[in-house]
């Protein structure tokens, strides 16, 4: 029964989603509960039913492609899922204190946290490029009001900003499908490789490039970035969490699967990958300064997604098995150390009031375990052993050395440097000592610090577990790599 | 290719150019999400007259895409004008510019 | 050669409104462009045989977008009134000049590459025609929608519902008062008007939901219909704004999406594959729910509040 699996990880959350709309605490939580607590069961069965019988597909309604919608589960896709259970499942448990159900703003909060579940399910299952879009837009329009849950003035301006242009990303990704329709007569992800192989007009290159733009976009690639620093950091802890660890990473997917499972290997189209990588190493370098430069803990962190997503695409032209290896780690092993960070700056927040590098001093007496959360994500970010950061960035510097890249090799060095340097900031200004005066333990004291504490370390010992627990994982991993990555 | 066809086809290129010269240009943000329907509806006038739609009943497929674009397209316009409502009430300015303060 | 000038005017007066559209004067005559765009677009699409689209843009494309733009210019006006903007209506030359350079680029390129592409069904779309007999209706689309492509249209029914969620998390904190009532004694004529344009919009909507199965029309155009006769009863001061969304309304809010679901669901314990139709009548139970849910959900997002209900 494997395939049931597939419609439980996406319509368990939407019929969720359903339920918290209903007015009683019981719906809420029911909801909640049936939505969220039951994705990391599926995903056990589901994990060793790709071991055992690889990538399937599944014809919605029993109408096979290319008329009807298919969905398609690989190791890939599989990893993505894991993320926003896991992910998602420990920031959920992070809000559930602040958005509790029978509250106005638990009403508001839990429909769209599961909407959001379930449209990035629903994305990183669908095998159809219309359906993505439609996919797309259901994560935009779920996200964007929880980032305007916070309310203040910033949050609700960078809600605008991006929503108008994530709007225009999907309809800029929208018209590269309509030509991509016309020109091959499916919506298929992996159908219209075929026909794809077999025609040559100037109609599949413009829409592929439109495709990037509108994927570029969302994704908050260097130089089309400006909208995300201000929607994460505004956000509401968990909800910037999910936002740089699971939403930002949807576009990023749907790159890698159209340039490595939909693109014929030798489409011209191919040759934008090096373009996706010298805007990854540029994202790579300006991220990691900007980062240096930001005056707010939250601040620094969004800018740090900036950096790390570069490392996403700098991966494209390298196609090894180590390369994939590397950006699935990545993938990992940033959400999970990215969360953790984004969660312990909520709490850090919460206890001193400000978020400000200049207000936090004295956070190991004051949010002792918020901080080590912090100081741990910080670690996989850097790219420190033996945390799966740092086996991401050792795989990623492993496949450049392989393919003769020195170029690379020097961006690598550089991003891994920038990142220590605003890390070491960070902890820097938070072990400061400027006001003698012995502070209490926020966070000891009270069980509800500690608890929200407790979430935030929960991911970033994941993301250290990570780099201990590789082998298994990796194991899967390989099996999933694309056509042309998985020669030795 | 026909004659009506390749009118239309134009037509919905020059929509959607004009869709994105309004987009960047406009400074007040109903514009620009008049600007974002514009392109919204140039796309959809592309997909029917490429499937067919000026010799005879056009690609059914292309048709329900369109339906579905069009529902989606009032569900975001909705929501942002709500949105702008509500930056309107918090910031005192129906306009992105000048930037927030960073 | 008629045809072809007829084609040609509407092609014309796309372009030019669109134009207006982008550089009209003020905001508002913006809006009123962009209204009457989609008025045109209307004809367009009944130009290219595509009646089901005509019915859907006139309704949903002119008709609420036009009433959302419109309400909300008023709100945003009545708000700027309190703190008063000065605004420029375009950005500098500068920018203009580049911004139109590459718009114009990319009309060239984009009316170049969809001349080179067939303008006839492709594969996906044939096979719908061929199989259509399979779904039990006879109208392509309402098969597309419902059936082959089923998955779009409950995604999409998701999509509404985040925007009206996401609507009540931006709006949650506005005063009461924020639907603009009517602004001045009304004239007695309204009341019959409403007494016979109310229940006419409701009687389209149901014959747009049973045509859909045959002819041109369906939940989309049927749920817009019977929204736009909520507009009016609000315009009209009919029905004003609760506190609170009521239960019924939760549940209509949700009943497109959880019966399209519930259905769906249905089959897979008889061995059927998930969305797999039991039979016609299914089609038209979700199709009912999906037009009540539509409806509801348009006329609270232009009434910009929790919840409905009659004035006293």
């Amino acid at each position: 029964m494997p395939s049931e699996l597939l419609i439980g990880l996406i319509f368990l959350p939407l019929l969720g989603a359903c339920l918290t709309v209903l007015p009683w605490r019981w719906s809420t939580r029911l909801g909640v509960f049936a939505g969220l607590v039951s994705l990391p069961v599926l995903l056990v069965a589901l994990t060793l039913a790709v071991i055992r019988e690889g990538a399937w597909y599944y014809s919605l309604g029993g109408w096979t492609a290319p008329l009807g919608i298919r969905l398609f589960v690989d190791p890939l896709a599989l990893l993505m899922l894991w993320m926003v259970a896991i992910i998602g499942g420990v920031a959920a448990a992070h809000a559930w204190h602040d958005f509790r159900p029978g509250t106005p703003e638990g009403a508001r909060f839990w429909p769209l946290w599961l909407l959001l579940t379930a449209a990035m399910n629903a994305l990183f299952l669908s095998a159809d490029l219309f359906n993505l879009y439609v996919c797309l837009e259901l994560v935009t329009l779920a996200a964007i009001p929880l980032i305007a849950m916070a309310g203040t003035a910033t949050s609700i301006r960078a809600a605008m900003r991006y929503l108008l242009l994530a709007l225009l990303a999907s309809l800029v990704y929208l018209l590269g499908v309509a030509l991509l329709y016309n020109a091959t007569g499916t919506l298929d992800l992996y159908l219209m490789t075929q026909t794809l192989a077999a025609s040559d007009g100037p109609a599949t290159s413009l829409a592929f490039a439109l495709i990037a733009v509108g994927l570029l976009l969302k994704g908050a690639v260097f130089p089309l970035h400006v909208w995300l620093p201000n929607a994460h950091a505004s956000a509401p802890g968990p909800v910037s969490a999910v936002l740089s660890a699971l939403v930002v990473k949807t576009a990023v997917y749907l790159v890698y699967r159209l340039w490595l499972w939909t693109l014929p290997a030798e489409d011209p189209m191919q040759g934008a990958v090096e373009l996706f990588a010298v805007l990854g190493a540029a994202a790579l370098i300006y991220g990691g300064i900007l980062a240096l430069l930001q005056e707010r803990l939250k601040l620094v962190i969004a800018y740090s997604t900036v950096a790390q997503l570069g490392y996403l695409l700098l991966v494209l032209p390298l196609a090894s098995v180590t390369a994939w290896q590397a950006a699935s780690y990545q993938l990992l092993s940033h959400g999970l150390a990215k969360a953790a960070m984004f969660l312990a700056a909520a709490n850090i927040l919460h206890a001193v009031g400000s978020d400000r590098l200049a207000d936090l001093e004295r956070l190991d007496q004051r949010t002792p375990l918020s901080l080590f959360a912090l100081a741990l994500g910080g670690v996989s970010i850097m790219g420190l052993p033996p945390s799966g950061g740092f086996l991401a960035k050792w795989l990623l510097l492993e496949a450049a050395w392989q393919e003769g890249r020195w170029l690379l090799l020097f961006v690598l060095v550089l991003g891994s440097l920038l990142a220590a340097g605003y890390v070491f900031r960070i902890l820097a200004a938070a072990l400061r000592r400027a006001d003698p005066t012995e502070a209490e333990d926020a966070e000891g004291t009270s069980p509800i610090g500690r608890r929200q504490a407790g979430y935030a370390l929960l991911l970033a010992l994941l993301a250290l577990l990570a780099g201990f627990g590789a082998a298994p994982i990796l194991e899967v991993i390989d099996a999933g790599a694309p056509a042309g990555w998985s020669a030795p | 290719m026909s004659a009506t066809a390749t009118i239309y086809l134009l037509t919905a290129a020059a929509v959607f150019g004009i869709g994105v010269y309004g987009l960047l240009q406009a400074r007040q943000i109903l514009r620009q999400l008049l600007a974002i329907n514009l392109m919204g509806g140039a796309i959809f006038l592309l997909l029917i007259t490429l499937g067919g739609g000026a010799e005879g009943p056009p690609d059914p497929v292309p048709q329900a895409m369109v339906l579905t674009g069009i529902v989606i397209a009032v569900s975001a316009t909705a929501f942002a004008l709500a949105l702008l409502v509500k930056l309107q009430d918090a910031t005192g300015s129906s306009d992105l510019d000048p930037p927030d303060a960073e | 050669m008629i045809a072809l000038t007829i084609d040609a005017i509407i092609a014309i007066g796309i372009v030019w409104l669109a134009l207006q559209t982008v550089r009209g004067a003020n905001v508002f005559s913006a809006i009123i462009m962009f209204i009457v765009f989609g008025l045109i677009m209307s004809l367009a699409w009944a130009r290219l045989h595509a009646p089901d689209l005509a019915l859907a843009e006139a309704a949903i494309g002119a008709g609420i977008t036009g009433a959302l733009l419109l309400v909300t210019w008023r709100r945003v006006h009545v708000l700027e009134g309190r703190t008063p903007q000065v605004g420029m209506a375009a950005r500098s030359l500068w920018l203009t000049l580049p911004t139109a350079l590459a718009a114009a680029l990319l009309i060239a390129s984009l009316g170049w590459v969809a001349l080179t592409l067939p303008a006839e069904p492709a594969t996906a779309g044939e096979l719908a025609w061929q199989r259509l007999p399979e779904m039990g209706v006879s109208n392509p689309v309402t098969g597309v929608l419902l059936g082959f492509r089923a998955y779009d249209t409950l995604l999409e029914m998701a999509v509404l519902l985040a925007a009206w969620l996401g609507a009540r998390v931006v709006a949650s904190e506005l005063r009461p008062g924020a639907l603009p009532g009517p602004a001045h004694e009304e004239v007695p004529l309204v009341g019959a008007l409403l007494s016979l344009v109310v229940p006419i919009s409701l009687l389209v909507a149901v014959y747009l939901l049973q045509a859909g199965g045959s002819a041109p029309g369906g939940a989309f155009q049927g749920g817009a219909v019977l929204a736009a006769g909520g507009v009016l009863l609000c315009l009209t001061g009919r029905l004003e704004s609760a506190d609170q969304t009521s239960l019924i309304e939760r549940i209509v809010l949700i009943l497109g999406l959880a019966v399209f679901s519930s259905v769906g669901l249905m089959m897979l314990p008889l061995g059927e594959p998930m969305l797999a139709m039991p039979g016609v009548w299914a089609i038209y139970l979700i199709e009912t729910a999906l037009l009540l849910s539509i409806a509801l959900t348009l006329v609270l997002l232009f009434a910009a509040a929790p919840g409905l209900r009659r004035s006293s």
